[in-house]
This record gives C-alpha cells, sequence and structure tokens, in this order.
C-alpha cells in the first residue's frame, strides 16, 4: 500500500532536519583546504577507520548476545528478584563515559579496588587496553541499548505460540531458537546497530583504553588541523548512512513479522538454571554498574570523610546538586517526548509502508548518532549563524532539545520501528472496515500495542540526554547546569569527590526513571 | 542561575514558542564569558567582580578548544565578550584567526614580556608548569633525571605516562620543536614511543593512575598532583620538576582575551584588569596552586621558583608547518597506536 502523500510531506521535512550535521561538514569540507581523496586514501585516515569499524562491529555482536540474554532472563523467567536486574542492567549506559571508563579503570586497573581481592586469589590484574579493553568497556557500558528495545519487544509478545511450544515439550532453549528468537530479531538488530553507532561516535573510551579509531583522530585535530578533523567527521557520517540505509534495505526484504497484545507476561521456569543464570546476571551488573559505583563511592567517601577536601570543607554538597539534577531530570523528560513524536512518522513511512525514501531519512536520522556530540552542536551554530530565522532560537531551549534530538533520535526511531512493525495489519484493516478513522485507529489500536516499544525508545533518549555533555555545553542558554556539565567540570579540575557526588545522584535519578517509564510501564501494559 | 526555576522556564519557552524566547536570552548588557578554564577555577573570582563592578556576568564553561571552535563558528555574530583560555594553544587559534581584539598596551604590560601575545591578542593570566608527577612508593627521587630529553632513556622505558591527545601535551610538544627543531622533537617522542608508554586520555587519570599505582610516572602539568592529594593526602604522590630551567618544565600560560566585535569593550578590559590584580593573582597562588604572572605577586611556596622554570616563550606563528605538523609528528612517532 503506497504511503499517504501528507505522511511523506512530514517525514521529508523530518529527513531535512536530521541533515543539519551531514550539510554542515559536506560545506566545511568542499570550502576546507584538505583534498579529501588523499586523505580519505592514506594509512592515517585508514589504519584508525578499519580500527573503528573492527571495534564498532565486534561491540554490536557482543552486545546483541549480553543484551539478548539479560533482557530474556529479565522479562520471561523465573529468575529471582527479576524487576530489579531489569532496572539495574539498564543503568551502565547512564555513566558519561570519560567518567565511566575512569571510575571502571580505578576498580580493576592494577592498583585498583579489586587488586586486594584478587591478589587473595592470586590473580594479578592487568590494566584492559587496547582492542580487548575498549571492546570490553564498550560492551558493559553499551548493552542496555540491546536490553531495553529486546525487553519491550518480549513484552509486547502474546505469550501463546511459547506455550504451545512448552506444551509440546520442547526445552526452554529449543523454545527460544524455533519460537522467540524470530520475534525479537528485529528489536535485537534494531539495539545493536545503536550499539554500532555509538562505539563509532565514542570518544571517552577510546582515547581512555588506548585504541587508535577515528573519533580519536577528530578529537586530537579538532583545533590543531581543523579541516582534517571536519573530514574525517564526513567520512564517519557517510559510512553511518551507508551502513544503516544497507541494514533498513536488508530488513525490507525479511518478512513482516507481526505479532503483539500480550495479556500477561509468561514465566519460563528456568529450573536447575535458576541459580547460575541468577550468578551470570549479578556479576554482569556487579563489573558493568558496581565496578565503577564503587570507585565513584570511595571518591565521595573519601570528600566527605577528608579533612583537606572541599567537599568537607563546605564546597558543593548534595544541595548544591539539586537544580542540576532538576534540569537534568527535565530537560531529559521533554527531549525524549520530542524525539519519539517527531520520529514515529518515519517509523510508520519506514515500517509499515517500507517506503525506499525512509530507509534513506533513517540514515540521515542515524548519522547524527554516529557522530561525536561536538560535531552535532558545532553543526547546529552554524546553521543558526546561516539562517536568519534560526538566530532568534540561538541558545535557547528549543535549540538545546533540536541539537539533542538530532544527535539521539535514532534512538527513539529504531525502537519504534520495531514497535510499528509489530502491530498485526489485520487488525487496523478490521477496524478500518467497521469504519474507525485513521486517527481513531491509531489512538484505539496501534498506540497501546506501541507503547512498550515507544516507551524503550524514548526511555533511551532519556538516559542519552541525561549523561550528554558536548552539545549542552556548547549549545545550553548561558548558566543552564546538569549533572553531567557538573560531574565534567569537577573531574576536569580533580576534584574527584564532588564528580563521584554527582555521578551517584545521575544514577540513582536514572534508575528511577527507567523504572517508571520503561520497566513498570510495561509491565503493566504487558 | 541560582534559585531561577529552569526547568519551568525551559518548559514554558517550548510552549510558548518563538516570539516569546528572544526574552529568555541574556540581557544586552550583560558581559558573556566563555571559560575554558572550569568553575572550581575561576568562578568564585568572577562572582567578585560582578560584585564589585556591577557589571552582570554570564559565564559559559567547556574545554577551551571547544570553545575556540564555538567563537570561530559563531563569526562576527558571538555572543562572547571575553574567552578564557586554559592553554595557549587554543586561544592561539583564535588569534590566528582574527577572532580576537587587541588589547590596550597598558593591560598587556601589567604581565612579563612573552606572556602575552605579540600582537596584544591575549594575555597571560597564571601559569602551569611541566613536570614528571611520580608514585613515592616505586620511585626513588635519586634515580629521576635533570631532563625531560632523558626519558627516553632504556630505564624510564614504558614506566612514563603520556597523554598524546590531550592539549597541554601538544602545547609542550610544540615547545620542543621550537627550542629543538623538528627532528631533535621527533626523535624524542619515537624514543618515548619506543618504550610503549601507557598513555591516557588527559592529565586527570595521569595523576589518578599514578597514584594508584598502576604506571610509576607521568608527563602532566603540576597542578593535578596538588589536587590530587587534596582530596586524599596520603596518596604516594609528588611532583618532579626539571632543574635548571630544563624544558621538562615548561611554563604553559592560560590567557585572558577580548572577542573581536564585543560591544562591551571598556566592561572586558576591566574585568582582565581584575583578573590581573592583587586579589586574583592571589587566588590563582593560593587556591589553584598556579604561578601568578603579574609582577610582585607571591608564588605559591610548595612550588619551586620563578626563576627556577623554563622561561619558553613559543611564537606559534612562526613555527615552520604550523601546529598542524605537532599533531602530525605524535601521531608519526606511534604513540597513538
Amino acid at each position: 500500500m503506497p504511503a499517504p502523500v501528507a505522511l511523506r510531506v512530514v517525514c521529508a521535512a523530518v529527513g531535512l532536519l536530521f541533515a543539519a550535521p551531514l550539510g554542515y561538514l559536506a560545506w566545511r569540507s568542499f570550502t576546507g583546504d584538505e583534498s579529501l581523496g588523499e586523505l580519505f586514501t592514506s594509512d592515517a585516515t585508514l589504519v584508525p577507520l578499519r580500527n573503528t569499524l573492527v571495534l564498532a562491529t565486534v561491540t554490536a555482536a557482543s552486545t546483541a548476545v549480553v543484551g539478548t540474554a539479560l533482557a530474556w532472563l529479565t522479562t520471561r523467567t523465573d529468575l529471582p528478584l527479576r524487576r530489579l536486574w531489569a532496572v539495574l542492567a539498564a543503568l551502565p549506559l547512564v555513566f558519561p563515559s570519560f567518567v565511566g571508563a575512569l571510575a571502571l579503570l580505578a576498580a580493576v586497573a592494577p592498583g585498583g579496588l579489586l587488586d586486594g581481592p584478587l591478589g587473595w586469589v592470586g590473580v594479578t590484574p592487568s590494566r584492559p587496553e587496547g582492542f580487548a579493553g575498549a571492546w570490553m568497556v564498550l560492551t558493559l557500558f553499551t548493552a542496555p541499548y540491546v536490553l531495553l528495545p529486546v525487553s519491550a519487544r518480549l513484552l509486547a509478545l502474546p505469550p501463546s505460540l511459547e506455550e504451545s511450544a512448552r506444551l509440546l515439550g520442547r526445552r526452554p532453549v529449543a523454545v527460544f531458537a524455533t519460537v522467540v528468537w524470530p520475534q525479537i530479531r528485529g528489536a535485537v538488530g534494531a539495539g545493536s546497530l545503536l550499539v554500532f553507532l555509538y562505539a563509532l561516535s565514542d570518544f571517552g573510551v577510546v582515547v581512555l583504553l588506548r585504541y587508535d579509531t577515528l573519533t580519536r583522530v577528530i578529537y586530537t585535530n579538532r583545533v590543531l588541523d581543523r579541516d582534517r578533523a571536519v573530514a574525517l567527521s564526513l567520512l564517519l557520517a557517510l559510512l553511518a548512512l551507508a551502513v544503516v540505509a544497507g541494514e533498513r534495505s536488508l530488513a525490507r526484504r525479511r518478512p513482516a513479522v507481526e505479532a503483539a497484545g500480550a495479556r500477561r507476561p509468561l514465566q519460563v521456569p528456568l529450573g536447575r538454571w535458576r541459580w547460575p543464570a541468577l550468578a551470570l546476571v549479578v556479576g554482569w551488573v556487579a563489573v558493568a554498574l558496581g565496578g565503577p559505583l564503587a570507585s565513584l563511592g570511595l571518591w565521595a567517601w573519601r570528600g566527605l570523610t577528608g579533612e583537606t577536601s572541599s567537599l568537607a570543607a563546605g564546597g558543593a554538597g548534595l544541595g548544591d546538586l539539586v537544580e542540576p539534577a532538576v534540569n537534568t531530570v527535565g530537560i531529559g523528560l521533554v527531549t525524549a517526548v520530542v524525539a519519539v513524536a517527531v520520529l514515529l512518522p518515519l517509523a510508520y513511512l519506514s515500517a509499515r509502508y517500507r517506503a525506499r525514501s525512509g530507509d534513506v531519512a533513517t540514515g540521515l536520522v542515524a548519522t547524527g548518532f554516529a557522530l561525536p556530540g561536538l560535531v552535532v552542536a558545532l553543526a547546529v551554530v552554524f546553521w543558526s549563524v546561516q539562517l536568519p530565522e534560526a538566530w532568534g532560537l540561538y541558545q535557547s531551549f528549543v535549540m538545546l532539545v533540536f541539537a539533542y534530538v538530532v544527535h539521539l533520535g535514532v534512538q527513539s526511531l529504531r525502537a519504534a520501528q520495531v514497535a510499528v512493525g509489530s502491530v498485526p495489519r489485520r487488525l487496523d484493516e478490521s477496524a478500518r472496515m467497521l469504519g474507525a478513522g485513521r486517527t481513531r485507529r491509531f489512538v484505539t489500536i496501534d498506540l497501546p500495542l506501541m507503547l512498550p516499544g515507544l516507551a524503550a525508545g524514548g526511555g533511551l533518549v532519556l538516559l542519552s540526554t541525561m549523561k550528554e555533555l558536548p552539545i549542552t555545553l556548547l549549545t545550553a542558554p548561558i548558566g543552564f547546569e546538569t549533572l553531567a556539565t557538573r560531574i565534567w567540570a569537577d573531574a576536569e579540575a580533580v576534584f574527584l569527590a564532588e564528580a563521584a557526588l554527582a555521578s551517584i545522584v545521575l544514577v540513582a535519578l536514572s534508575g528511577v526513571l527507567t523504572w517508571l517509564v520503561v520497566v513498570r510501564r510495561s509491565d503493566r501494559l504487558a | 542561575m541560582k534559585g531561577r526555576h529552569v526547568v519551568v522556564g525551559s518548559l514554558a519557552c517550548l510552549t510558548l514558542g518563538a516570539t516569546a524566547l528572544a526574552g529568555c536570552g541574556s540581557d544586552e548588557d550583560r558581559l558573556v564569558v566563555y571559560s575554558g578554564r572550569t568553575e572550581n577555577l575561576v568562578g568564585p573570582l568572577l562572582e567578585d567582580f560582578a560584585e564589585e563592578s556591577g557589571i552582570g556576568i554570564d559565564v559559559r564553561y567547556d574545554d577551551s578548544a571547544n570553545l575556540a571552535l564555538l567563537i570561530d563558528e559563531e563569526g562576527d555574530a558571538t555572543p562572547a565578550d571575553v574567552f578564557i583560555s586554559q592553554s595557549p594553544g587554543a586561544v592561539g587559534y583564535l588569534d590566528a584567526a582574527g577572532r580576537l581584539e587587541p588589547l590596550p598596551d597598558d593591560v598587556v604590560d601589567l604581565v612579563p614580556e612573552g606572556d602575552a601575545a605579540d600582537d596584544n591578542g591575549w594575555v597571560g593570566m597564571s601559569g602551569r608548569v611541566r613536570t614528571l608527577v611520580y608514585n613515592t612508593d616505586l620511585v626513588d627521587a635519586s634515580e629521576l633525571p635533570d631532563s625531560v630529553l632523558d626519558l627516553t632513556e632504556p630505564q624510564f622505558a614504558g614506566q612514563v605516562a603520556l597523554a598524546p591527545t590531550n592539549g597541554s601535551f601538544q602545547d609542550f610538544v610544540t615547545v620542543l620543536r621550537d627550542q629543538l627543531g623538528d627532528d631533535e622533537a621527533a626523535a624524542w617522542l619515537e624514543g618515548m614511543a619506543a618504550g610503549d608508554p601507557p598513555t591516557f586520555s588527559d592529565n586527570t587519570a595521569i595523576v589518578e593512575a599514578v597514584g594508584r599505582g598502576e604506571v610509576p610516572m607521568g608527563l602532566v602539568n603540576h597542578y593535578y598532583a596538588f589536587r590530587a592529594k587534596s582530596e586524599d593526602p596520603d596518596l604516594p604522590l609528588e611532583n618532579h620538576y626539571f632543574p635548571d630551567g630544563d624544558l621538562g618544565s615548561t611554563l604553559l600560560v592560560t590567557g585572558a582575551s577580548v572577542v573581536a566585535g564585543s560591544d562591551l569593550e571598556d566592561e572586558a578590559h576591566q574585568l582582565i584588569e581584575f583578573l590581573l590584580g592583587d586579589q586574583a593573582q592571589a587566588f590563582f597562588s593560593e587556591e589553584t596552586f598556579e604561578y601568578p604572572l603579574v609582577a610582585g605577586a607571591t608564588v605559591n611556596p610548595a612550588l619551586p621558583p620563578f626563576d627556577e622554570i623554563a622561561k619558553t616563550r613559543v611564537d606559534l606563528d612562526e613555527l615552520g608547518g604550523g601546529l598542524e605538523r605537532t599533531t602530525e609528528m605524535i601521531d608519526e612517532s606511534g604513540l597513538n597506536r
């Protein structure tokens, strides 16, 4: 069925907005001095490019495995305290990458917190670094990109299929492989694509763990050799565009999977695997969340009890964090809602009508996330200066939210595409034959079925916005402080106690919001 | 912004639409400062200035390099009146791009010659010295070298942490190029890289790693060990200052400048003069452990006297191959692999 013209027009406009970074980079590249052909074929580019691709691909694969396992265990089984683990497993996403990696290193590197206990059992820790280190740390911090959409999909899945398979005597693993996997494949793909894009853009982890990627080159040269930094950012954006557009055309060839409308969550008894499974989940949460939190806790404790620290000497305490905390939650919620609303039409165009133009627009939306936030921020500044109509909004909240949505919007888009694709068309068609209008069908049929998926996508945007740093620092209204900007400023000046306290508050707030927005909501809907 | 309901304001802005938004911006007559020094390191001074002068101040804090890029991108439309840079590289970039308004001679003359741009584009405010931070449990002070150039010797191979992507390391390499020539600077970089040294993202990460004993030593700016020890006095950390004006103890100045096109030039000059005044210079010396630059200001007794550190000043414009060559050389040395 062809897409309605109005929908196409809306999506074209959305695609145009998300082309802002790409347009900026193209303009700067072609007006700069750098010879693109020479740069893109030199070893100084190709080696980091290969590293980037390897890291992004392998991390996407490992998070697909871990994220899916965690999602299945915390939504579909009788794992003890599974709702608690569902929230905790999502939280490593909220560590701003520079402080999360720093704190994790302080826990697991030689001389770190775990050095003593590991020494008792005869293990000498070595510093995670290079490819293996960057891969491990990125996997720990980005698995929630898979976990949240897959959990949402699992919760929306009717349990009848699985129940029949189980009644036929299939073991849980066989049920998963033959019945569940085909239904969640789309969500796993969507989540690991986000991880792939994130790994393209990440700077904090790769530079601390010493792995030479394109973003490392971009950051190192951003002032000293600006033309090169811009040209390499363009390369990164084109890469994302190609990968995502390619993934979309592959997805279009797959048969549509339409099954949604679970009335109650199904529980698979794990039997004798219950405790090993619990150990696995607890172990994961302990390293990914507990590791960084332990270091942060130590830094904060040292600050609160130490005589010479500024925290004990009446520096910034919890009271001073109230305003940044309110700002963080407020701007995060606004951004999440705007992102979901702006990108839902595009999700319809590409997932329901399977329009080719939707693939291109999806690719454009993805470029914003594959680029470092700094580049997106500068692109928004560039267009604000170029377009007199936009200058009135310069450094306003509208501009800030716009920049956030351009950078992070793809997170809600991918989850929304999965959600739209899983609404059975026959329900919609029956309702149409019964005379229900488009709006009524959307509100009464599509929306309730899609809500867990939309909430998961919005939740990802929410958590990512709450930790976002470069865009906030460069484009927010002057004086607007978030927890992330506080953490950055304190860590930068080695006020580690203050940075740690703010990080702990950020994690705690994110936990509450993940519970309210994602886990509890989807449980109730399911 | 204290006490203002920012989020409520933001929601109001969002719902009221574009016309109302113009009113949500800052007032015309407030001085807008883009600061590469974080709030901990300059905020109290800016508040004092605002109170004493009656001039309202709005401050945007970020990394110096990112703010330099922002000002360059904003061009003539920039809201910024004053740019405070934590590193000579960022403010030098803007000066070369013609984005800074020359300062009056009487402001520039407050600091020694060489601590300001030749064209008066910016003036030095305070200084940080390059140093070798070491773990006192792992390293005997008597074994430490007298020159940073000796760190390429075999006994130091892999023992010294570096931050090759960091601005202050890049500035230091630029100084090496200026003083020794590109060949010798490249040889030093390759000598360091040959030992496969641990590398980190920035000074904070190096000092943290040296403090926990993961790495015995690291090349950083002197400020970080002081801060880390006030967080935890038990940390086995000390700075080793390369003696006799060695290049390893080069002074990197933080700078203040007026952004081209500012319509509050007088107020901007007042602020910069305040930052070079007694109160501010004492703040830099006592609170942030830095070298004050104005003649007559007292150096913190915990630091080596001013005449024992390197007086190297680099004319960035005259450096062959420009600053781009610095990052290329660091890349070519293999330190980033």
